[in-house]
């Protein structure tokens, strides 16, 4: 029996939605903040999430990854949401953002681990703002009297020392690639990635001139062009979302593998399943060999098939 | 399983041995007027006593009343008669009657032959009464030359198993599934979904009484699930059935639960911690269900039961399960095998979602709802707990339209009235009226009131006596405002005469039944056939509505024709009693018109094996032993006779011989001038006898032969008929690719009769003399048009060209009849 359920293709956002009389499911992948990277299309239970490489056209940079999401086979679960590096994709019924995935422990949340001691900020320092690549930080500044405060080098010694400085930073859409962290030098801000991982550009492979990784990567001075006109990479601020690879002509001349995700502590089905396949089976199997892995691994092998990849 | 076989005829092909002196009784019908008043009925008398073996003829005002029976008795064994011929009414309709009448007399059953001059002359010629009594006297003196070949044949018995299979539990299914259990049968219940209880169990009240639905229903449910002869396979496919009336073998497939049945205890703890849901379909998707859950709360059987295109496999489920161990996520399909004596099919109907309307916005405009779905609105039960509310901004509407005949009575859609719409939209308006009084204003654009049951018609006064505004018209749009979102719905008002618009807060539109999707496949499972409407048909629309063609097979319900609740019950019990005539049977009684091999002139080919659509047929060893029939698995097709290359095949009581004596004796005069049609029995023949009861007039010009199946259709047939000059020659089959009653002799018959018509034309023949039509038992209409077709092509062809290429034809199929 079909049901009134629709899906809208916009520019800016694509839109799925099950119009129950009581129940509104929706969801909204904001093409803005999506980087074409493939976390959502691994971790998706239902495989309703397809990445789909657009074609290069000669002379212009490359176009990330677009991701389609399939209206029959999406079931609203919201983990695409909650594994979105950069919170791209949002969930919701009846406009209410709570997800049951995470309410009846299906599964965990990303840990974006982002410490801030403003205390040991220079009061007229803006370096965070200005480096973090999409632009969430947002620094203000409060007089002792709690007033916002314009421009700091107006003020006197006495008064700039009282300046409280406060950083908000969208933690909600961060990827936590430490660009921040690289940029502060009193050591303010600590971040510890959520996706772990290594990448590797084997140059000799690379296409004359190519930079089509160096053009869809999110954050500014992962991809660098090197003297020899060939792309390097800065791992320290690479968030390993993927987003190059899905772009990169020559399968071997980027190696891109994720091998830990840090997240609240979970017991569930679907996140093992999600972690085999964004980061490897060898690598989930190392979550479980931890002792927090323990109970799970037995639960799953006492159902699941996955016994031969835990040993 | 030992079932006595038939020994084969010692003769066959076109000789045949007359064992005694024969005396053929004619008994002429006058059917009241329903003959006598077209035909001539005594001059077809007198003309029967000129035919060569007749000795005795007799008229009958209504042959088929007792004393016309009677005069049957009498002649048989006053006259000696050794064969006997009932000119009257179709074969479908009394020929077991007469079949009796003989037997009583003591003479044996299979030694009459019926001629139809009622359905096929009197009722269809009624413009023409010459061409009827001619049509009449070719019909007599057909059955006579056929009657006069017939030899006695003995019934076969077969055991049953005093099981039954309904198919479907809905309403209907469930008590017939409570009687039969009452009258200490076993019976297997089938129901696809994961509850029994079908439309009714999502119904909120009853009309005429208001009486809760599940209140009613659920303890039947109950009982169903209780009782000891009753096992349930919910969630189950039909996936094969094999065999015959009283000998059914049923396979079921048992699709996967992931929950274990026996341990499983409904306790509902893993629903809770379920993260999933996606949309009811039981709730007409307007609230949701877990992927772990049953439909709703009274579901029977109480097992839960995983939706894997939804579930996610957190595995919380079988954490909370724990000690019962009652998920298991590894089921797979199972197949279980039953026997079973007799088959009900209850599968009832589906409610048409008018997303194809779109001058009616179903599907765009959201207040606009279907009853169905209005129904689960009003129920306490509902995902609304009963509070009728808008989806545009969840209040309350004040003003409601409710639209009649949405989809039915409507020649785009379904041209058929759904039987009880405008009953539950006036439950509707009364359970608004009753619930919220003067605060909602109530509008119902209908075409007629129908409301012909008990209690119906004053359950209409207490709707008009709550102050809803009835408007007689049909609505041509519906409009929304895109901000408010209220809809104004535009239609005629015919009292008034004038068009009228009138503003509502929620539209309720009442869309026809329609068959259930996958009636196809349960038609080609069980060899039924299905009515232009796509619902299941009877063997007789009135004397026989709970059986269907196919012996042993009953129908409950509306899946055969749309039923409300008290007649769904009602045929339920009847279906229940019909199959108890079977099953309470240690034996049943097989007609004996199965095929059967001459031994000495089987070249053991095998092309009959291939052939036979119920692998009915075995050569142990091929090219050296004989082919042996399965008397109990045939079913009296004839299509291996027509196959076999040897003519080593007889078909009982539709011999080669019995057949060309017809031909022949429809061809005795002006040849030239008739249409021959073969007929199958169960679609083409049916249709046919539809066109005569439904008075569609048709030429005089045809003469009709009947066998059971398009696949016992030889090429001889039509060979012979063209050889004796026949204008034009016709098979009647039923429809591809599934109507045939025996699976695929139609398809058989096809490829027999392409390759012959490929080489009749390119001997010279016009295209147009040799037709292959396909006509359904529903196609009254059809087969009167093909007919007048034919007629005037043979008329446009022209005698003399006709006779030219006759000429032309016939040595060379004198050629090669004779090589056979």
């Amino acid at each position: 029996m079909p049901f009134k359920s629709q899906k809208k293709d916009a520019a800016d956002a694509l839109t799925l939605e099950w119009n129950l009389h009581v129940k509104n499911y929706k969801l909204t992948l904001d093409k803005n903040r999506c980087v074409g990277c493939e976390i959502c299309t691994f971790a998706c239970p239902k495989e309703a999430i397809k990445t789909e490489k657009q074609p290069k056209i000669q002379g212009e940079k490359a176009k990330k990854a677009k991701v389609d999401i399939d209206l029959a086979k999406c079931n609203f679960c919201g983990v695409c949401d909650v594994i979105c590096p950069y919170g791209a994709i949002k969930v919701t019924l009846n406009n209410n953002h709570d997800l049951a995935i995470l309410s009846k422990d299906s599964f965990p949340t990303l840990i974006r681990d982002i410490k801030v001691d403003t205390r040991q900020c220079e009061k007229e320092c803006v370096e965070c703002e200005n480096a973090c690549p999409l632009a969430l930080i947002k620094i203000s500044k409060t007089g002792f009297d709690g007033k916002p405060v314009e421009n700091v080098g107006a003020l006197s010694p006495t008064m700039k020392r009282r300046i409280q400085v406060n950083l908000n930073i969208d933690k909600d859409h961060c990827p936590t690639c430490r660009a921040c962290e690289l940029k502060c030098s009193p050591g303010a801000i600590k971040v510890k990635k959520a996706f772990e991982g290594t990448i590797k550009i084997n140059q000799e492979k690379c296409p004359e001139g190519c930079t089509d990784c160096l053009d869809v990567c999110p954050i500014t001075g992962t991809l660098t062009l090197g003297e020899d006109k060939k792309v390097h990479v800065n791992e320290a601020t690479c968030t390993y979302c993927g987003a190059c690879k899905n772009v990169c002509p020559v399968p071997e001349a980027l190696t891109l593998k994720r091998t830990k995700v840090h997240h609240t502590p979970i017991h569930s089905g679907t996140w093992n399943k999600t972690l085999e396949r964004v980061t490897s089976p060898a690598a989930a199997a190392k979550e479980y060999r931890t002792v927090a892995g323990e109970n799970r691994r037995n639960v799953v092998a006492k159902r699941f098939v996955l016994e031969e990849t835990v040993k | 399983m030992s079932t006595p076989t038939q020994t084969p005829p010692n003769s066959s092909g076109t000789q045949t041995q007359k064992p005694e002196e024969l005396r053929v009784g004619v008994f002429v019908c006058h059917c009241g007027l329903n003959i006598a008043g077209t035909v001539d009925v005594h001059a077809v008398a007198e003309y029967a006593k000129t035919i060569p073996d007749v000795v005795f003829v007799k008229e009958n005002r209504y042959t088929c009343a007792d004393p016309g029976q009677e005069e049957i008795r009498k002649a048989i064994r006053e006259q000696k008669l050794n064969r006997v011929v009932v000119a009257a009414c179709s074969p479908r309709m009394h020929e077991p009657t007469f079949r009796r009448t003989v037997a009583e007399a003591g003479l044996n059953s299979y030694l009459y032959e019926m001629a139809n001059i009622r359905e096929f002359a009197s009722w269809c010629h009624q413009s023409d009464p010459e061409g009827a009594t001619e049509r009449a006297k070719d019909a007599v003196r057909m059955a006579v030359a056929k009657v006069r070949l017939m030899q006695p044949l003995q019934t076969i018995e077969v055991p049953v198993t005093n099981k039954a299979l309904i198919i479907g539990g809905g309403i209907a299914g469930m008590n017939a599934a409570l009687d039969l259990a009452e009258q200490g049968f076993k019976v297997y219940m089938l129901e696809n979904t994961q509850s029994i209880g079908g439309h009714m169990a999502a119904l909120d009240k009853t009309f005429p009484t208001l009486d809760c639905s599940i209140c009613i229903e659920g303890p039947k449910m109950v009982d169903c699930a209780r009782h000891p002869n009753i096992t349930i396979f919910a969630s189950s496919d039909l996936v094969k059935v094999d065999g015959y009336i009283g000998n059914f073998k049923v396979k079921i497939r048992k699709n996967p639960r992931y929950v274990i049945p026996e341990k499983c205890t409904g306790c509902g703890e893993c629903k809770d911690v379920c993260p999933i849901e996606y949309p009811n379909e039981w709730d007409m998707n307007l609230g949701t269900r877990k992927a772990i859950s049953v439909p709703f709360d009274q579901t029977v059987p109480l097992i839960y039961q995983i939706n894997r295109d939804y579930c996610i496999e957190c595995y919380k489920c079988t954490e909370v399960c724990g000690e019962r161990q009652a998920i298991d996520f590894n089921q797979k399909p199972e197949e279980v095998d039953i026997e079973v004596g007799a088959i009900i099919v209850s599968t009832g109907f589906d409610v048409y979602e008018p997303y194809d309307m779109p001058l009616l916005g179903y599907g765009k405009y959201p207040n606009v709802i279907t009853s169905m779905e209005f129904e689960r609105l009003i129920l306490a039960a509902g995902p609304t707990g009963g509070k009728v509310i808008r989806q545009s901004d969840g209040q309350k509407p004040h003003r409601i339209a409710f639209i009649q005949c949405v989809g039915s009575r409507d020649k785009q859609h379904y041209p058929y009235c759904s039987n009880f719409c405008c009953m539950y939209t006036l439950k509707h308006v009364v359970q608004i009226k009753e619930k919220y009084k003067e605060d909602v204003e109530v509008y119902v654009f209908y075409m007629d009131i129908r409301s012909p049951g008990k209690g119906y018609e004053e359950f209409y006064d207490r709707a008009r006596e709550r102050g809803v505004n009835f408007i007689r018209g049909r609505v041509s749009r519906i409009d929304e405002d895109p901000v408010t979102h209220n809809l104004t719905v535009h239609s005629e008002d015919s009292i008034l005469g004038a068009p009228i618009e009138v503003e509502a807060d929620m539209v309720v539109l009442a869309t026809a039944a329609i068959p259930k999707k996958g009636s196809a496949e349960i038609a080609r499972i069980l060899n039924l056939s299905r009515g232009q409407d796509g619902f299941f048909m009877e063997a007789h629309p009135k004397l026989k509505p709970m059986d269907a063609p196919t012996d042993g097979i009953f129908f409950a319900g509306a899946c055969a024709g749309l039923k409300d609740i008290p007649f769904s019950v009602s045929q339920g019990s009847g279906a229940a009693s019909r199959a108890a005539t079977v099953i309470s049977k240690p034996k049943w009684k097989i007609e004996p018109i199965i095929s059967v091999v001459d031994e000495s002139k089987c070249k053991s080919c095998g092309l009959c094996v291939d052939k036979c659509p119920y692998g009915a047929i075995r050569i142990e060893q091929k090219g050296k032993t004989p082919a042996q029939i399965i008397t109990a698995s045939c079913h009296g097709c004839g299509t291996c006779v027509a196959e076999c290359p040897q003519h080593a095949i007889t078909q009982m009581h539709f011999t080669d011989a019995q057949i060309m004596a017809q031909i022949r004796a429809a061809l005795q005069d002006k040849p030239e001038d008739k249409i021959l049609a073969i007929l199958c029995n169960w679609c083409s023949y049916a249709g046919a006898d539809l066109a005569g009861i439904s008075r569609f007039d048709y030429p005089s010009s045809v003469r009709a032969i009947r066998v059971m199946c398009s696949g016992r259709v030889a090429r001889e047939f039509v060979l012979e008929a063209l050889r004796l000059g026949a204008g034009m020659v016709l098979v009647g089959a039923c429809h591809l690719p599934y109507d045939c009653h025996y699976i695929s002799g139609n398809y058989k018959m096809k490829a027999r009769t392409d390759a012959l018509k490929n080489m009749l034309v390119k001997l010279g023949m016009s295209p147009d003399r040799f037709r292959v039509e396909y006509v359904s038992a529903a196609e009254g209409i059809h087969y009167a048009e093909v007919i007048k077709e034919i007629d005037e092509q043979r008329k446009a062809l022209g005698i003399e060209k006709i006779k030219a290429e006759n000429a032309k034809l016939k040595p060379i199929i004198e050629n090669m009849l004779k090589r056979k």
